[in-house]
């Protein structure tokens, strides 16, 4: 009740906000505008447009994760709504997964938009659909409920600046972790290869939830490998939610 | 059992490069239930710390608080309790109607409970006309308002008011005295820190006042200002020449108003001394009246006695 009582009001409050809206008509028109790209490469118009309405998506909903995720408490605390909302009977556990699960339901709703209206164009263009377009929008949301779990742990401890640079960067690298396994020989024995080792197991592979290239050639993938993804997805989520929990439950407001 | 009990409770406010401060200094207080209880100081002095501690919104470095009989760490506790910060913030986007539904959700009232709540508050406090308007449009005295209200959702036997008369307009500041004194009818016990003495000397049964973080009085207004030398002013009429000289000596103030003379003197004792004066000297004591001591005038002595003392900051 009350960290729906929380979700709600800060679900409410990102629908209410137009920056919300500026993202989403920016990504409508990235998406609608990939036709031109496909007049570029001829016959592979549907391919292109699949792909990067898919990217828009991804792109565009970890900027609303990060911009939004990184302010969530930190914009509390600075404009002190937070003190009437401790001092209630509440865990302060409660008012950081109520700020989470807010946040994952627009996301939800952002993510249902864009990829329901790439769908329709899809369409209308005379292309067809099948389900692993729409599973590869629904691990884009498992990567950005990640994203946005971290985001909310860099928002109980550093302004929303850092915050969202930070989570960039994770961002950035997660789609990079491969670079720090293979690196060239004359890392071998050093210190920087130790510590670039330490970075591709800490930090979420988040090419694994990437299905762009099987959305676009409708190819089918196997239902195992979704749910290691899902299984992947809700764990590094719920790692960065308790530790966010943790920050926040001794911090002085 | 007492509303507020606090015992040895200290904050030192410390960070990575900056020097630690001591904000509040082994602070042992009670507030008794169904009393107002004023808490005064400076900006400073540690009352708001004091409040934050009292509600979970910081952790004691040493020390404890307990709301009747619960340690105030514990959500139990904040169940007793109705908290108004100073300049209180709001969800900018929601309505009163909507922001007092929410709080009532965090308190796990059910949908009829909280109708009831709204219309009870919202006629108490005046809010049915702007119930569907956003807060971002509201003035000071209107967000005190709502304030007041949210402190009162749940129907708290205990509210912990900061500055809860500040920067309002007269009007603004007798609703709130109005509001603090039928919590009381009510049974409710107010802890409340302010600035506005006269307010505080007005509504509160005791009073504690916070020098730097130490609590240095507490008890009854009347208690506390009695113990002080009341001043006294002497009018007379007809003195000589000498006999106004040593007057003025004796007096810490004298003025002369068409045929009289008024002198303010600093104890009764000195009034009676007076009084033989003029009387052997062939004078006419016109009038003589007690000049009450005022909170204020304490607040100053008491303010000036402790600040002589250096400032403790931890090393």
């Amino acid at each position: 009740m009350r960290v729906l009582a929380i979700a709600h009001n800060t679900f409410r409050e990102s629908v209410r906000d137009k920056v919300l809206y500026v993202l989403l008509l920016f990504a409508a028109l990235s998406i609608f505008g990939a036709k031109a790209l496909g007049w570029i490469s001829v016959g592979q118009d549907i391919k292109i447009v699949k792909d990067i309405s898919l990217a828009s998506i991804s792109l565009f909903g970890v900027l609303v994760a990060i911009f939004v995720g990184t302010s969530l408490v930190y914009k509390e605390m600075d404009k002190r709504t937070l003190y009437t909302i401790i001092s209630q009977p509440l865990h302060r556990y409660e008012f950081v997964l109520g700020k989470y699960v807010g946040l994952a339901a627009v996301l939800a709703l952002v993510t249902a938009v864009m990829t329901l209206s790439s769908a329709c164009y899809v369409l209308v263009l005379g292309g067809s659909l099948e389900a692993v377009y729409f599973l590869a929008a629904f691990l884009i949301f498992m990567k950005l409920l990640l994203v946005t779990a971290f985001a909310l742990l860099l928002s109980s401890l550093s302004s929303p600046i850092l915050g969202a640079i930070i989570v960039f960067c994770l961002y950035l690298f997660g789609h990079a972790t491969g670079v720090f396994k293979d690196l060239p020989p004359q890392f071998e024995g050093t210190f920087a290869k130790q510590m670039l080792e330490v970075a591709y197991y800490v930090i979420p592979n988040l090419s694994n939830f990437d299905l762009r290239s099987e959305a676009a050639n409708g190819v089918a993938v196997n239902p195992l490998f979704v749910v290691w993804v899902l299984i992947y997805g809700v764990s590094y989520s719920a790692v960065f939610l308790l530790l966010a929990a943790a920050a926040f439950q001794e911090k002085d407001l | 059992m007492n509303a507020i009990e606090t015992s040895q409770l200290t904050k030192i406010y410390s960070g990575l490069g900056k020097k630690a401060t001591r904000s509040l200094d082994h602070l042992s207080l009670s507030v008794q239930e169904g009393e107002i209880f004023g808490f005064l100081g400076r900006n400073g002095a540690g009352k708001t710390t004091t409040i934050k501690l009292l509600c979970s919104l910081l952790k004691p470095t040493s020390g404890e608080a307990f709301l009747f009989g619960q340690n105030a760490r514990t959500r139990e506790s904040r169940r007793l309790l109705g908290y108004l910060p100073e300049q209180p913030y709001f969800y900018e986007f929601l309505t009163p109607r909507e922001t007092l539904d929410f709080y009532g959700k965090l308190r796990g009232l059910g949908s009829s409970e909280r109708t009831r709540q709204w219309e009870r508050l919202s006629e108490l406090l005046d809010l049915k006309d702007i119930a569907h308007q956003r807060i971002k449009s509201f003035s000071k005295g209107m967000r005190q308002r709502i304030g007041f209200a949210v402190a009162l959702v749940g129907d708290p036997p205990l509210l912990i008011l900061d500055e809860p008369m500040s920067g309002l307009d007269p009007v603004g500041r007798r609703t709130i005295r109005e509001l603090i004194l039928r919590c009381r009818d009510e049974k409710k016990t107010i802890f409340f820190s302010s600035h506005v003495l006269a307010d505080v000397e007005l509504i509160c049964d005791r009073v504690g006042i916070l020098v730097r973080g130490q609590l240095t009085q507490c008890g009854r207004v009347d208690t506390l200002l009695g113990g002080h030398v009341d001043q006294v002013e002497l009018v007379v009429r007809g003195i000589r020449a000498e006999t106004q000289a040593t007057l003025r000596e004796q007096a810490e103030q004298h003025r002369i108003l068409e045929d009289v003379e008024v002198f303010v003197l600093g104890s009764r004792a000195a009034a009676n001394d007076a009084i033989r004066l003029v009387q052997s000297g062939g004078g006419e004591v016109v009038e003589l009246h007690p000049i009450k001591a005022r909170l204020e005038d304490y607040f100053m002595r008491e303010q000036a006695r402790h600040e002589e003392v250096p400032r403790g900051d931890v090393a």
